[in-house]
């Protein structure tokens, strides 16, 4: 039945799927893993490096970016179509900042990014962009955020989330583990979103990445062991 | 003549048998061309299996020269992944024979020249125990020769009293579920045995309307016709390349009857499988 209803981006199933969106969130698998926590004053994103080649620059591999000074993304899936909606978003946080003369909130472009990839599963000839991601940062109300988006063009709010190849997984372990004692403090959060990363990482805690932000401080990248 | 959706007229084929029937039985008709190209085909196809000092053909079939009373048979990467890390650095493991096949799906075209860094079938024994058989298969065999396959290894007429023990992979979007795949725990695993297997399956089995593939369905099957007791275990995962969290997924099968006393250091094993994870990591960057 699926094959039938599945090559055309705009074309629904007789039971309501749109198959080359949830395709999509296939390929979204085929990253590695992201996991985001949001915690009272720091938010924090870590990431599952892939190793690089050895004649490769570490440094153009990149699965956390910022968006703007106080925002920034973690992404799973197709690592050009995330180059694409990365420069959109960036290019759209600057517009913002220049027509309003204020950050955007981190809402504003989640919703940005999420608008974006609803229209390419609408649109003929195109397809879905391949990815999810993890957006987080601090709005000028102070206030901590992490939103979540998906191919399909939906985002979430979330306390904590994982994106990914064994996503489910972490998602559990965050399930269990999430608790207003272990975001209490900076440290704290920290400690779960490493603890939780290596539920799944390959080889060991070589291959983790973390990016923090504070409360009214800019973004920190860390590279641990 | 039929119109199809698109609007092409095409000719829809008559039952009442006209005078159009003479004219394609020519057309049909067997050239000794198409002979000589339809044997030399299956020449390319067919399945060798070879001894392993001499390199050359085994008359009989395998199970027939080596009598056997326990076959373990990884099929897929990550399937003898698990063994070559688990089963095989437990003990010393002698190699008998290897089966030697070419198809669509093998990397090059050159069939009398295939390296042993192609994948193709191994099999060994325990020198310990030389009852023990284990199979390595990395390759994937077409339908045309899983029988080939099957005859070569267990013969015509297998014995009844050795138990198959089958571990092999298959992606989650090929289970059918009422869940939606997002939700399932993947990677996990599912049994299917055949009849005369008494034990139980260290995990759920197959649920309808699931059903197994390619060459342990062929194994199972040839297995149930002959009432030989096997076993396969199906590990559904969403990675089907080299992957240490699907090939961990294996590791309740050791505690199975079909394992016990094969396996000795389990610590040491995570470790090598580590080390073959990141020696046979290919790099691309299409996905980050």
């Amino acid at each position: 039945m699926a094959s039938r209803y599945d090559r055309a981006i705009t074309v629904f199933s007789p039971d309501g799927h749109l198959f080359q969106v949830e395709y999509a969130q296939e390929a979204v698998k085929k990253g590695s893993t992201a996991v985001g926590i949001r915690g009272t004053n720091i938010v924090v994103l870590g990431v599952e490096k892939k190793s690089v080649a050895k004649l490769q620059d570490e440094r153009t591999v990149r699965k956390i970016c910022a968006l703007d000074d106080h925002v920034c993304m973690a992404f799973a899936g197709l690592t050009a179509d995330a180059r694409v909606v990365i420069n959109r978003a960036c290019v759209e946080c600057q517009s913002h900042k220049l027509t309003v003369e204020d950050p955007v909130t981190v809402e504003y472009i989640t919703r940005f990014i999420a608008t974006l990839k609803q229209k390419y599963t609408q649109s003929n000839g195109r397809r879905p962009f391949g990815i999810s991601a993890l957006i987080v940062g601090f709005d000028d109300d102070g206030i901590s955020r992490l939103y979540q988006t998906d191919p399909s063009g939906t985002y979430h709010a979330w306390k904590a989330n994982a994106i990914g190849r064994s996503a489910k997984t972490v998602r559990e372990f965050l399930e269990k583990n999430y608790t207003e004692d272990a975001i209490a403090s900076d440290s704290e959060a920290i400690k779960l979103a490493i603890k939780a990363l290596l539920e799944v990482v390959q080889s060991g805690g070589k291959n983790i990445e973390l990016a923090i932000i504070r409360r009214n401080q800019p973004l920190k990248r860390k590279k641990y062991l | 003549m039929a119109a199809t959706f698109f609007g092409e007229v095409v000719k829809a084929p008559c039952r009442a048998g006209t005078e159009d029937e003479e004219e394609e039985e020519e057309g049909r008709r067997e050239t000794p061309e198409d002979r000589e190209v339809r044997q030399q085909l299956a020449r390319k196809r067919e399945v060798r299996l070879l001894r392993r000092q001499t390199k050359t053909s085994l008359e009989v079939s395998l199970l027939e020269k080596y009598p056997c009373s326990k076959f373990i048979i990884a099929i897929g990467n990550n399937a003898v992944a698990f063994l070559s890390s688990f089963v095989m650095n437990s003990g010393v493991w002698e190699e008998v024979g290897c089966a030697k096949l070419w198809n669509e799906w093998c990397r090059t075209t050159d069939t009398t020249h295939l390296s042993s860094t192609e994948a193709f079938c191994v099999f060994y024994h325990l020198k310990s125990n030389p009852l023990v058989f284990l199979c390595q298969c990395s390759c994937y065999v077409a339908e045309d020769q899983q029988y080939q396959w099957l005859e070569k290894v267990f013969g015509s007429c297998p014995r009844k009293n050795m138990q198959i023990t089958i571990l092999t992979c298959r992606h989650v979007t090929d289970y059918k579920t009422s869940e939606s795949t997002g939700s399932l725990p993947s990677p996990f695993l599912r049994a299917l045995k055949t009849q005369n297997f008494k034990d139980s399956a260290c995990c759920p089995l197959l649920e309808q309307p699931n059903i197994v593939h390619d060459l342990p369905a062929a194994v199972l099957s040839y297995c149930q016709v002959w009432k030989i007791p096997a076993i396969l275990y199906l590990c559904y995962t969403d990675v089907m390349k080299l992957d240490l969290i699907t090939v961990e997924a294996f590791k309740p099968i050791l505690s199975t009857r079909s394992l016990k006393g094969l396996v000795k250091n389990i610590p040491q094993s995570t470790e090598i499988l580590k080390k073959l994870m990141t020696t046979n990591e290919i790099q691309s960057n299409i996905y980050t």
